[in-house]
């Protein structure tokens, strides 16, 4: 089976993010840009997927800026995927989640494909419109919010679940799929030391994104941080009893919102 | 020219450490630590993920670090826990005489079977009677035909009672002193090999530590590792090699002292404001930071000299012995911090001080490397 994933760098959760002087980006001098969850749980269903059918292969994709879209690839060479390709783009374009999947679409109509899985969103903007678009632009039905997806070859189709707001549907479905899913349902695997060293030395094949005549579907106009959150206040316990009583002596004291 | 930054390779070397660490490792620090509880399962997957044997060569099944790669991961393992620390670490210091002295015979027979899979090897130099003398250990190793027969007693052997490989100091002549003192490879097989009952620790109570008797075990001189009377300088080599590491031990233990008593400080109020805001406990924060700062560079630079071709054994002694003090005085300060809440088990300073207590004793206890630097100090004037 021939298995595709798509990878977005995005700032590690921890980073204390600073607005650019532009005021519409992220500044990323000292951001370190990791792997997100659901492209971690992306990474772990295709090699689950791999396993699961002999003779497949995983193929790595990523669209965006030196340094950190290469240390996400290998990342995901590390653990277990047999190609990358760096669709190389700047970093204003490749957050456009239209035009790189429009970028990444490029390098795909090339070859045949199976499944294509991506995270049904990116960890950091979070939009949720790259599967989306990737599939229009493939001509490749697609479908969110997937988990615990696996190939059933007597029928040789996908099976899978997506878990939405009124409850878990099931699904079938042929290839070719773009399929995004969900965070860390998959508890994704940590690469091995060894493999982390000899994914310094894995080829990655290099694309120039194609930006001509993509048009940004969107653009940011302004970026600014949240502002700091004043007035919360912990109180300290040992038992839920104790927990409460304190609660309930604040609200009625302090805040006297209680008589 | 220096250069202090990490390579790509090594950041993602250590980030990999780091979330081991902080996802596997530090959520049972405490119950371990309490319960004196050797995970079992933790280890195991230290081990899948090429933790455990850093040292050993890739030919051999291990992950073929360099000595500067080696410190970036136990710093950041220690900063969850010194104790899985130890045991993690402790099949290094065990391979370490067959990887310096053990011929390609013996490191195919040795090193590979025991690398493809999860187990561990214990490094027996310390006698009840003595472990800083290491010159005047009594075990003995009596020759017979193609035999030696090994009789005596070891103390405080890390992962003892779940080791399957012992490496061995032992004498041939005590009268000999130093030049009497062979090396063995010894399988927890052979007959008369006799691990005790784990010791009860005041830190590092994730690890096990136990005496191992030796009750007349004949090991062949195929297993001898290097030649009669040359197993004092391999110890000693050994400790130059392991010594680096602990200092990276150290610091982890440090760092993640300072890092906790920082962020209480932002929190804990008193007189109106954060006790950050005090002098007092800002001083202690910046002295704490320039310990930890100055025993991790002291430990690259240790680790930079080593792996550079020298010998470093007065760079690995001055890493160690300081980071080990700072640890603990770091550690001392943020339970200072912390005031009475520092002292109490709920919180994770009171433990940081009983693991980095450890670091100031094996491996060559302060006092010895103390007169190690003097030594290597004054040859220098002299
Ligand atoms: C938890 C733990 C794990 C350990 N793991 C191992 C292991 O895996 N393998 C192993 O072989 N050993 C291990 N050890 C032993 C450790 O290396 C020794 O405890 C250490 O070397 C000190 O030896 P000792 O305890 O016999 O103290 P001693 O040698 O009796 O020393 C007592 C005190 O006197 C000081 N002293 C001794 N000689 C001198 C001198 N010439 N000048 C100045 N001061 C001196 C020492 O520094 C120390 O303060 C471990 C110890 C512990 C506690």
């Amino acid at each position: 089976m021939e298995i595709v994933v798509c990878v977005k760098p995005v700032p590690e959760p921890e980073t204390r993010l600073r607005v650019a002087p532009d005021g519409r980006t992220l500044d990323a001098e000292g951001v370190k840009f990791i792997l997100a969850g659901y492209d971690e749980s992306a990474v772990e269903q295709a090699l689950l997927m791999k396993e699961s059918v002999p003779g497949s292969t995983v193929h790595v994709l990523s669209c965006g800026p030196a340094p950190r879209t290469e240390e996400v690839l290998r990342a995901a060479i590390a653990l277990g995927c047999d190609k990358a390709t760096w669709v190389e783009a700047p970093a204003p374009f490749a957050s456009d989640p239209v035009r790189a999947a429009g970028a990444i679409a490029a390098v795909l109509r090339s070859g045949a494909h199976d499944l294509i899985l991506c995270g049904k969103q990116a960890g950091d903007d979070e939009a949720g419109l790259f599967a989306g678009a990737l599939g229009e632009l493939l001509g490749v039905a697609d479908l969110g919010f997937v988990v615990d997806l696996r190939w059933d070859a007597s029928s040789s189709r996908f099976k899978f679940q997506r878990v939405t707001e009124p409850g878990v549907e099931r699904w079938e479905a042929a290839p070719p799929l773009v399929v995004g899913l969900q965070q860390a349902w998959n508890d994704p695997r940590t690469a091995k030391l060894p493999n982390i060293l000899k994914s310094r030395k894995a080829p990655i094949a290099r694309a120039p994104a194609d930006a001509s005549g993509a048009t940004p579907s969107s653009e940011p106009e302004k970026f600014e941080l949240p502002p700091p959150r004043t007035g919360a206040r912990m109180i300290e316990f040992k038992t839920p009893e104790e927990a409460a009583q304190r609660l309930v002596r604040v609200l009625r004291e302090e805040a006297k919102v209680l008589s | 020219m220096p250069d202090f930054s990490l390579s790509p390779e090594q950041e993602s070397l250590r980030d990999m450490a780091r979330k081991f660490a902080r996802t596997e490792m530090a959520p049972h620090a405490a119950e371990c630590d309490k319960a004196a509880r050797f995970p079992d399962e933790i280890y195991r997957k230290a081990f899948d993920l090429g933790l455990m044997n850093l040292n050993v060569p890739a030919e051999y099944g291990g992950s073929g670090l360099s000595l500067f790669d080696q410190c970036l991961i136990v710093e950041e393992l220690a900063y969850a826990c010194g104790g899985m620390t130890t045991s993690v670490i402790a099949n290094c210091l065990a391979l370490e005489p067959i990887l310096l002295a053990g011929t390609p015979e013996q490191k195919e027979r040795w090193l590979k079977p025991f690398c493809a899979a999860y187990q561990f090897a214990s490094f027996c130099l310390t006698e009840p009677s003595g472990g800083s003398d290491a010159g005047g250990l009594r075990t003995r190793a009596r020759k017979e035909g193609d035999h030696y027969v090994l009789s005596g007693e070891k103390c405080f052997i890390t992962n003892a009672p779940h080791a399957s490989l012992f490496t061995v100091f032992a004498t041939i002549d005590p009268s000999l002193r130093h030049r009497g003192i062979t090396a063995f490879a010894v399988p927890r097989s052979a007959a008369g090999v006799i691990p005790g009952k784990d010791e009860e620790k005041m830190g590092h109570r994730a690890s096990s530590t136990s005496t191992v008797r030796f009750e007349d075990v004949r090991v062949p001189e195929a297993d001898r590792l290097g030649g009669d009377g040359d197993g004092f300088a391999l110890a000693m080599r050994t400790l130059d090699q392991t010594r680096t590491p602990i200092g990276a031990l150290a610091t982890g233990i440090a760092q993640a002292a300072l890092d906790h008593a920082a962020a209480y400080s932002l929190k804990r109020q008193s007189f109106g404001k954060p006790i950050s805001e005090h002098q007092a406990i800002q001083i202690k924060l910046a002295n704490m930071a320039q310990a930890v700062h100055a025993a991790r560079l002291l430990t690259w630079h240790a680790a930079w000299t080593i792996d550079h071709g020298a010998k470093g054994t007065l760079e690995s002694s001055i890493a160690k012995c300081f980071a080990s003090d700072s640890a603990l005085h770091v550690a001392d300060e943020a339970i200072q911090t912390f005031g009475g809440y520092g002292y109490m088990k709920e919180y994770p300073v009171e433990k940081l001080l009983r693991d980095a207590k450890l670091t100031q004793i094996y491996e060559g206890a302060n006092e010895i490397q103390r007169s190690v630097i003097a030594r290597e100090l004054l040859r220098a004037y002299s």
